[in-house]
């Protein structure tokens, strides 16, 4: 607690230093602007998801003049547009915007700072540029549109590949290190050691695990168009190589998120070999969903196709703070941002689960992970060697594409369907979806 | 079923006692105003004045200015539209007939009971109707996921579901949907048609059983007729809230996690129009539709059953 409340003078400082050295504040630019320096206080109205909500309290707690109000939703999670359909109410009645709102969902700032929502605040005259700049370059890139910053993430989220080292070891299994060696290993578990899995793929965001990895281009803005190619060699490779995993159980076309899922290869069961996910799984999925005992679980780094090389992959996450431009107290609003995603970290039950953006959180939370004895080996060179391999290809867009994914392909999947059969459906789906958001599609 | 207005135009003879008819009726109607008058400004607020602001929006673009029929042929156009409707066309065709039969014969069952049994059971039907719509889906959620359900033996055997996601394969919803909605619609409806069982003459039932009917003759021959009005009613009242399916849907798509499209039913479809991208006309254009077919299945089931007839 000590070191948390220093930690927030720190920043405060840093703040009114920023403040001091008369960082080209645009007077001309819209939107609210915080006078650096100047010691929050005043009402807040936070909207945050489930796991954002300790370090809501937890700055509610540190900041008693900041009379900060909670508000929990479900984070937009797996392509909700709930933040959508509120915002088009709050514009529409002229009032109740809260001031500041995370979401889970990476894209959420392009349709935003866009008409007809036009909600997020440009965060230039809010959080000073030397602490901006301690973001790395590939996350600031996804907060901005036309131009400007319109969030800040409040983590990175790479895929890499979670392993279980323990059964590893005890199968007497290597740790492939490209798609080839994983597939072919699946095929070898799936005779050995029927029952286990190496990965799955009936999550709302599957396809930003295996596809967006492997360059396939189902979001591509091309200038003002947006290339949706599902037939792209990226693509079809992807599904072939998958298909036969699906089929024999290595692979299952099921939610890590379900009971189903938890009871068959979770907890004593204990069937998870091997797992592409994102960097926040260790905490959020093996330790408190799948209950897998410490000493087991270490990540690898995300896996390469053959022998391309840079090896790219994908991203599951990586969700934005963003500040409101209808805000009355954007001093407090940018504190509180500020203080989230530098300062905040805490370790045990209340732990950050993701991988921090702001870089020199990241190297302390990394530091923490290093000695986190619920990891069979050290997770954070993986985590750090992925961090730059996200493939830059797959751009945002203003429509959710989880929700796609999950009608066309997951309950196809699980009716027993192939993949690569479901990548047309997938991708005139998607089309369909992109042109009703206001885009001009480009299919090849 | 002759109408009383046609009788008095029928039979000369008794004009005079149609006359004092319509004099009582036209003396009647300001002593039952003060009865009608307390649901007047609710149906104006939330029913006319709704509809006259859907309309008004259909058929009018953002800017107020007339669009004709344009909000309902991009409607109509939209890649989501024909599914949702399909889906909820199907959806209302399975319950409308779950309801219509279920609910009739079980109410019919009932009526046969000695009192005791049948208040019992009145009670047990109507219990899940008591429960709010969006906590009995919940409930539902949990029935359908074959881990945890107390009837996973028959999703098992009878749906074919050994996981959440098969429970809620595209395929299965409009029934899933269907059963969710009568099993919490249903029990109302069947203290509703019992009370109209209650209204029918005890010595009618006497006559037909001296008459030598038997309790299947006297269900269906007798009573079934007599209720019939109440039957039509349920079915139109029904319908209008099939075609306007939302929490069932909407709760699903979320517990889902998104497996089921949040565009499934028209209402869903009319609600991410409008809060979603923000065009309140199209939404609009969706409502009309959705109104128009309402109001058409309500003036077929009238018109068919003399729903309105004052005597028979």
């Amino acid at each position: 607690m000590m070191q948390r409340s220093l930690l927030s003078a720190v920043v405060v400082s840093m703040l009114a230093l920023a403040g001091c050295g008369g960082d080209s504040a645009d007077d001309s630019a819209k939107g609210p602007t915080a006078s650096p320096g100047a010691s929050a206080s005043g009402k807040l109205t936070v909207w945050v998801d489930a796991a954002r909500l300790p370090v809501a309290q937890a700055y509610a707690k540190e900041h008693a003049n900041v009379k900060t109000d909670i508000v929990t939703f479900d984070g937009d999670g797996n392509g909700a547009t709930t933040l959508q359909t509120k915002i088009q109410l709050w514009n529409r009645t002229g009032k109740g915007w809260p001031d500041v709102v995370f979401s889970e969902q990476v894209n959420d700032p392009v349709w935003m700072a866009r008409k007809p929502f036009e909600f997020a605040a440009p965060l230039e005259d809010l959080i000073p540029k030397n602490l901006v700049s301690d973001w790395p370059e590939a996350s600031t890139a996804q907060c901005t549109v036309d131009g400007k910053l319109y969030c800040v993430q409040d983590n990175v989220a790479p895929v890499v590949l979670w392993v279980n080292k323990k059964l590893m070891d005890q199968f007497g299994y290597a740790v492939p290190t490209t798609w080839q060696e994983w597939a072919s290993l699946a095929q070898k578990v799936a005779k050995e050691h029927p029952g286990y899995i190496v990965g799955n793929v009936g999550d709302s965001y599957g396809h930003w695990i295996y596809f967006w990895g492997n360059q396939c281009p189902l979001e591509q803005l091309k200038d003002d168009r947006l290339l949706i190619n599902s037939a792209d060699e990226h693509c079809t490779r992807v599904a072939s190589m998958l298909d036969p995993l699906i089929k024999n159980g290595t692979v299952p076309p099921l939610s890590v998120f379900t009971p189903d899922f938890a009871k068959k290869y979770g907890g004593a069961n204990d069937k998870v070999l091997l797992m592409p996910g994102p960097s926040w799984y260790a905490q959020a999925l093996f330790d408190q969903t799948l209950h897998i005992p410490a000493g087991q679980i270490t990540a690898a780094p995300p896996l390469q196709w053959e022998n391309e090389s840079p090896t790219t992959t994908g991203q599951v996450g990586g969700g934005p703070w963003i500040i409101s431009k209808h805000t009355a107290n954007p001093t407090a609003a940018a504190d509180f941002v500020v203080w989230a995603t530098t300062v905040f970290n805490p370790s045990g039950a209340d732990a950050r689960p993701g991988l921090p953006a702001y870089a020199p959180l990241a190297a302390k939370w990394l530091q923490m992970q290093a000695e986190n004895p619920y990891f069979a080996a050290d997770p954070t060179p993986a985590l750090k060697t992925s961090t730059s391999q996200i493939w830059q290809g797959w751009h945002l867009v203003t429509y959710p594409d989880q929700p796609v994914w999950s009608n066309t392909v997951v309950t196809q999947l699980v009716a027993g369907k192939d993949l690569s059969s479901l990548l047309k459906p997938l991708g005139d789906a998607l089309a369909q979806a992109a042109q009703a958001a206001g885009y001009a599609v480009i299919r090849e | 079923m002759r109408s009383s207005e046609s009788d008095e135009v029928s039979a000369p003879a008794a004009t005079a006692a149609g006359a004092r008819a319509v004099q009582v009726r036209g003396r009647r109607a300001p002593r039952t105003f003060p009865f009608v008058l307390p649901y007047l400004p609710f149906l104006f607020l939330f029913g006319i004045f709704p509809m006259i602001y859907a309309a008004t929006l259909a058929f009018t673009n953002d800017t107020g200015a007339w669009a004709g029929f344009g909000n309902f042929e991009r409607t109509f156009t939209d890649y989501r539209f024909v599914p949702a409707l399909l889906h909820i066309l199907l959806y209302t065709g399975v319950w409308l007939s779950l309801l219509l039969v279920l609910v009739v014969g079980l109410a019919l069952l009932l009526h046969g009971r000695a009192n005791r049994v049948s208040t019992t059971y009145r009670f047990l039907f109507y219990l899940p109707g008591a429960l709010a719509g969006a906590a009995s889906v919940l409930v539902w959620l949990f029935m359908l996921d074959p881990s945890v359900s107390p009837g996973s033996f028959l999703l098992r055997n009878v749906l074919g579901s050994h996981l959440f996601v098969e429970s809620i394969a595209p395929g299965k919803l409009p029934f899933i949907f269907a059963m969710i909605a009568f099993w919490t619609g249903a029990g109302g409806w069947i203290v509703v048609m019992y009370g109209a069982l209650n209204t029918i003459p005890h010595d009618l039932e006497e006559a037909a059983r001296i008459d030598g009917a038997g309790p299947v003759t006297i269900a269906l021959r007798l009573k079934l007729p007599l209720i019939r009005k109440w039957v039509a009613y349920m079915a139109i009242l029904s319908f209008a809230t099939g075609t306007q399916l939302f929490v069932e849907p909407q709760l699903v798509n979320q517990a889902s996690l998104g497996l089921v499209p949040d565009t499934w039913s028209s209402n869903q479809l009319a609600y991410q129009m409008a809060f979603r991208y923000g065009d309140f006309n199209a939404a609009a254009a969706i409502a009309v539709d959705l109104l128009a077919i309402g109001l058409f299945a309500a003036v077929l089931v009238v018109t068919r059953t003399g729903l309105f007839r004052a005597e028979d």
